[in-house]
């Protein structure tokens, strides 16, 4: 299967997310295909302060993809998928907006025409694969990783068509497909991480990551898996100040990775701030 | 100044404000909030306000500075009211009408965002935190343990890789910029 791919900004300089994806992608025949140059897509910074601008970023992308011919774009960040999803549904009923969004990548020869599907990678995995394709790839037994899903906020929400927003369940279904174990009771798997914010509001974003690794510490996992950089990041660094037990905080396709007899070393995850060693339980 | 009347007519006919006249006030959003502790009002209460028409009021709030864009108070919303987008149109009108809450650090974080996507089409964490770092150098301080751990892990990528068709993209970017002030 072939897909359009959008890395985002910060896919390289991750901790193994690149890496990761594209050992798994690999095995698993989803083929990535990255859009030609690409930029960034603007995210909560241009939603929050342009009102055409914050389009046109997202709608270059899309009609980039489309002059490649990629009928879907898979993304890998949270923000990246909400940014371009969000563009599209309301580029398509805003008729006024799409011409002039269009006048302005005319300025390239683009256009966007409406054609692609946006997608995250991790509900590609779970929803354009059978359960089988992905088992038969496994060749290391994870079932002592007890892992605590993290699906922070902007793939289930606002739209909630993927998932139930309130408490996803796509990444713990992945989970034991791999064989490993899940925390079925994670109450924190969809709070927010602070984003943004956890820059110029360190000390009142510490709570909101406090909440996410005590309570999948409390509850006995030994990793938390996320499916984006920015909640990779913000939940790893911040326990450089929590004073709690340190967690590692893996991406899923690192999990995946793992599962399918990569190194850690080949997963990039030497890059995590808070290694990977599995705590005895 | 704008007067409150003016920029309600904008707020509403403009950003579609006008579906929160459906607010029942029943405060699902203010729960749910990640950050409502340090707002001066919680969406519930900034949206009472506006309805009521205290605009001015609501513009220069720093409510919608601590939005992290979650969207949790819009999937709770019994309402369908679409929140985190009040959320965004609020901070451009409290920009273009110059009432933007004057200790919220948050613009000039979006604005360190928004210049390298300009300049080069995309960003790199380096190229926000540097120039954030020049407006409030405090918060990068205390974050120095971070940014030598991911140094250490080559993770911090000095170096820009501009978009390869740089000339284009920044017609594209100008053009848009030029359509946003008519």
């Amino acid at each position: 299967m072939k897909y359009g791919f959008f890395p985002g900004c910060t896919y390289s300089s991750s901790a193994g997310y690149k890496e990761s994806t594209e050992a798994v992608s690999k095995i698993l025949g989803t083929e990535l295909i990255e859009i030609v140059d690409w930029n960034c897509c603007g995210a909560t910074s241009y939603w929050s302060t342009q009102d055409i601008t914050a389009y046109v970023l997202p709608a270059r992308i899309m009609a980039l993809a489309e002059k490649q011919n990629l009928k879907q774009i898979v993304n890998v960040c949270n923000a990246c998928y909400s940014t371009l999803r969000k563009a599209k549904e309301k580029l398509s009923k805003d008729n006024k907006l799409l011409e002039t969004v269009n006048i302005a990548l005319a300025e390239e020869g683009l256009k966007y025409s409406q054609q692609v599907v946006i997608r995250h990678y991790l509900e590609v995995i779970v929803n354009d694969l059978e359960p089988d394709d992905i088992k038969k790839h496994v060749t290391v037994d994870i079932k002592d990783i007890m892992v605590a899903p993290y699906y922070g906020c902007q793939l289930n929400r606002p739209w909630g068509d993927l998932d139930n927003p309130h408490y996803p369940t796509m990444l713990d279904r992945l989970c034991s497909i791999l064989g490993a174990g899940v925390l079925s009771d994670y109450s924190a798997k969809t709070s927010c991480c602070g984003a943004a914010c956890i820059m110029p509001y360190n000390k009142d974003c510490l709570p909101l990551n406090q909440r996410i690794v005590s309570d999948a510490v409390n509850k006995g996992a030994q990793v938390i898996s996320t499916i984006c950089p920015l909640c990779q990041l913000n939940v790893d660094a911040s326990q450089l100040k929590l004073k709690l037990s340190k967690i590692p905080v893996l991406y899923f396709t690192q999990l995946m990775g793992l599962a399918f007899g990569f190194s850690e070393k080949q997963l990039g995850m030497q890059k995590l701030i808070v290694p990977f060693k599995l705590a005895e339980g | 100044m704008m007067d409150n009347e003016s920029l309600k007519t904008i707020f509403f006919e403009t950003y579609h404000g006008e579906e929160i006249v459906n607010c029942i006030q029943c405060g699902s959003c203010s729960a749910s909030c990640p950050l409502a502790s340090k707002m001066d009002f919680g969406p519930r209460q900034l949206f009472a306000l506006a309805r009521e028409g205290f605009m001015q009021d609501v513009l220069s709030a720093n409510t919608m500075w601590f939005c992290v864009s979650c969207y949790g108070c819009t999937v709770k919303c019994p309402r369908d009211i679409s929140i985190t987008d009040h959320m965004y149109a609020l901070k451009k009108m409290a920009i273009k009408h110059k009432l933007t809450h004057s200790k919220s650090k948050m613009p000039m974080m979006y604005k360190s965002f928004s210049d390298p996507v300009k300049k080069f089409g995309k960003i790199t964490d380096t190229s926000v935190i540097f120039r954030y770092a020049f407006f409030h150098p405090i918060d990068i301080m205390k974050n120095s343990r971070l940014a030598f751990n991911l140094a250490k892990k080559s993770r911090l990528d000095i170096l820009i890789h501009p978009i390869k068709n740089l000339i284009g993209f920044k017609k594209v970017i100008n053009k848009a910029l030029e359509l946003e002030k008519e």
